[in-house]
């Protein structure tokens, strides 16, 4: 492989990494904050149990999501300056708003939220996972914002060598924004409620004694799943109209774009109609039909799967542009970049977040299997014995 | 307008040496500090809940970077290639070992991820100083060299000294055996941001110099500015919420 085609690895693979737990962290955010809602306007402990459960799965996928992106940012700078002199004067526009108006805010409220337990007023506590999803949403928005000047650059001209902005609404209206967006936000609801259902289908059928439990959870996943998948499958569809004018060779940019576009329909085709006509007719009993559970935690990574192959789809897509029509990925290239530098950043990326990646869901199956009494987000007292001696010796 | 963000950019960057550089030290003074299991959790539970509040303004750093300095934000970054690498690879370590350490019981699996915590934060501290160093000389010698890790070296001390004097405000006579008042803390924050505050002051004409055009800078004050009160308020609340008075509680931290 080139440098080129290492530099564009290195970009995939984290990129990959990164929306898998994205696209978890988009979908539970608001679960867990409705779970909380309730919590605090019952009082009811099974909602503080849910919250405090689901809560911790959801910050353990977290953690992820903050390493991957973390290289995501400064990529740019790393292996392809030439965006930044070419396009920076709008590209960096919506990144800064993102860093600074959303996840700023975003990591600041989890803090408090996480470490806010039994410290924070129950109301304020509530408003910390709130402001966390909305923040986490904005964020998605202005990620999304700048991704799509990349597939079609609107409100901007070129000027010399450099495009500059002239039109910043046209940013924030772009066609390949509208559609998309949507389908995105859509598509965590979904992963966030096939997690809740497969993780519930386990403990059911296990018959652990978390029965009402994971019989609420399970229900709740599954009517979240139903509405995310609605909206990932009517704005996907969506897509194909504007694109048709933007981007009309797209899905016959390579073999990998067209067999990912008709992998990820199939899939989220057929799952959209069986959860629409088979299991939402039925979520009230499914609770107690053992023999669906083993399915239900089958189809559980589907999600995920989509998800990637509709990135790939939207990126391999636009080759050979960055910026569609503009600037190429060869021309984006930081000059000077070799091998070795390109080889050794991928090795350290991809080794470091590839074994953490491993940890982080072997820790997550490992929540899920202690189940919500081993939960130590939110807990209240002591973990073990030594540190109950050891908090009596204050 | 291009002042204000250059405002905006250097607190924020000094914001970060102020604030992470408690959290770093801190990792770095972890083994020697922390000689048991307890001591360790109960440093990283003194620090825990200002690491997500304060990691973050290097986050925003970049941004404001790639947004307000565009012409210059892929030569910096392309400039320190090793040591950006190095310095995202240690951060990504050390925020590691603070989310696993406590998410399984084993005393071996606990101990390790202190060790990451440690090593990631020496990780940062010495990458920080051979970047600032590479940056005073304009990028234009080598990245990695003994004037480097000097620099290294200092910076290491400087976040070292912060680190235990926040430990001794936040837990006084608990961890270091001391106890520091807030104006302390305050100054042993100045000490860590000093290097970073000359090199900004050194490179203010440069950066000036290549600000991105009024339009740009316009639509960013537009939609980011009316959010500052919150992004303080947000900080201040951290603050109020786990200062000295609530660190000693009994309840068990998550990280």
């Amino acid at each position: 492989m080139d440098v080129l085609d290492l530099a564009r690895t290195q970009f995939a693979v984290t990129g990959s990494l990164h929306f898998l737990f994205v696209v978890l962290t988009l979908g539970l955010a608001p679960l867990v904050a409705i779970m909380h809602t309730r919590y605090a306007v019952t009082g009811n402990p099974i909602h503080e149990r849910m919250t405090r459960f689901w809560g911790q799965i959801y910050v353990t996928n977290y953690a992820l999501g903050i390493f991957t992106g973390l290289v995501m940012e400064f990529q740019f700078g790393l292996s392809w300056s030439g965006l930044s002199h070419y396009a920076g004067d709008i590209f960096g526009a919506p990144l800064a708003i993102e860093t600074l108006g959303a996840f700023f805010l975003e990591s600041t409220f989890l803090g408090l939220w996480i470490f806010g337990w039994h410290r924070l007023p129950k109301w304020l506590h509530l408003a910390c996972i709130w402001l966390v999803t909305l923040t986490a949403h904005v964020s998605a928005f202005w990620i999304m914002a700048t991704n799509s000047f990349l597939q079609n650059p609107a409100g901007a001209v070129e000027r010399g060598d450099h495009l500059v902005l002239t039109d910043f609404g046209a940013l924030l209206t772009n066609p390949t924004l509208t559609m998309a967006l949507p389908h995105v936000i859509g598509a965590g609801l979904w992963t966030g409620g096939f997690v809740v259902m497969g993780a519930s289908a386990y403990h059911l059928f296990k018959r652990t004694s978390e029965r009402e439990f994971f019989t609420r959870s399970l229900r709740l996943g599954v009517i979240t799943s139903f509405v995310g998948s609605l909206i990932t499958v009517g704005f996907g569809y969506a897509q194909f109209l504007p694109l048709s004018t933007l981007q009309p060779d797209k899905f016959e940019a390579s073999a990998l774009t067209g067999a990912s576009l008709g992998a990820m329909i199939g899939i989220g085709q057929l799952l959209q109609l069986a959860i629409m006509f088979v299991l939402m007719p039925v979520v009230y009993w499914l609770p107690r039909w053992r023999w669906a559970q083993p399915i239900l935690m089958v189809i559980t990574p589907l999600p995920f799967l989509a998800a990637i192959l509709g990135w790939l789809v939207r990126e391999t897509g636009r080759q050979p542009w960055l910026i569609y029509g503009k600037l190429t990925v060869a021309d984006a290239l930081s000059p000077g970049l070799t091998s070795g530098m390109i080889t050794t950043s991928l090795i350290g990326f991809a080794g470091v977040l590839g074994l953490l990646a491993v940890v982080d869901y072997v820790l997550i199956a490992r929540t899920v299997r202690r189940g919500p009494a081993a939960v130590t987000l939110g807990a209240d007292g002591p973990a073990d014995s030594t540190e109950r001696a050891h908090a009596l010796s204050y | 307008m291009d002042i204000l963000w250059f405002g905006v950019f250097a607190l924020l960057l000094i914001g970060y040496f102020a604030l992470e550089g408690f959290d770093i030290g801190l990792g770095l003074l972890l083994p020697v500090l922390g000689r048991t299991q307890k001591d360790r959790d109960r440093i990283v539970a003194a620090m825990a809940p200002f690491v997500l509040a304060n990691e973050v303004w290097l986050v925003a750093v970049a941004g404001v970077l790639f947004g307000v300095y565009p012409s210059i934000e892929g030569d910096v970054l392309f400039g320190l290639y090793p040591l950006v690498v190095s310095l995202l690879v240690s951060w990504i370590l050390r925020d590691a070992g603070l989310w696993f350490r406590r998410r399984l019981d084993g005393r071996t699996w606990q101990a390790g991820w202190d060790w990451m915590i440690c090593i990631g934060s020496y990780g940062l501290a010495l990458s920080w100083g051979m970047a600032l160093v590479a940056l005073a000389g304009g990028l234009s010698g080598p990245s990695i060299g003994l004037l480097g890790l000097g620099g290294g070296l200092v910076i290491a001390a400087a976040l070292a000294f912060h680190g235990w004097t926040f430990a001794s405000w936040l837990l006084p006579g608990q961890v270091t055996g001391a106890s520091r008042d807030g104006r302390a803390l305050l100054a042993s924050a100045c000490v860590a941001a000093a290097p970073v505050a000359v090199l900004l002051a050194a490179a203010a004409p440069w950066l000036l110099d290549h600000t991105a055009p009024t339009g740009t800078l316009s639509v960013l004050s537009v939609i980011v500015l009316p959010f500052a009160p919150v992004m303080v308020g947000a900080q201040v609340w951290t603050w109020r919420t786990f200062g000295p008075r609530r660190a000693a509680d009994r309840i068990p931290s998550f990280f």
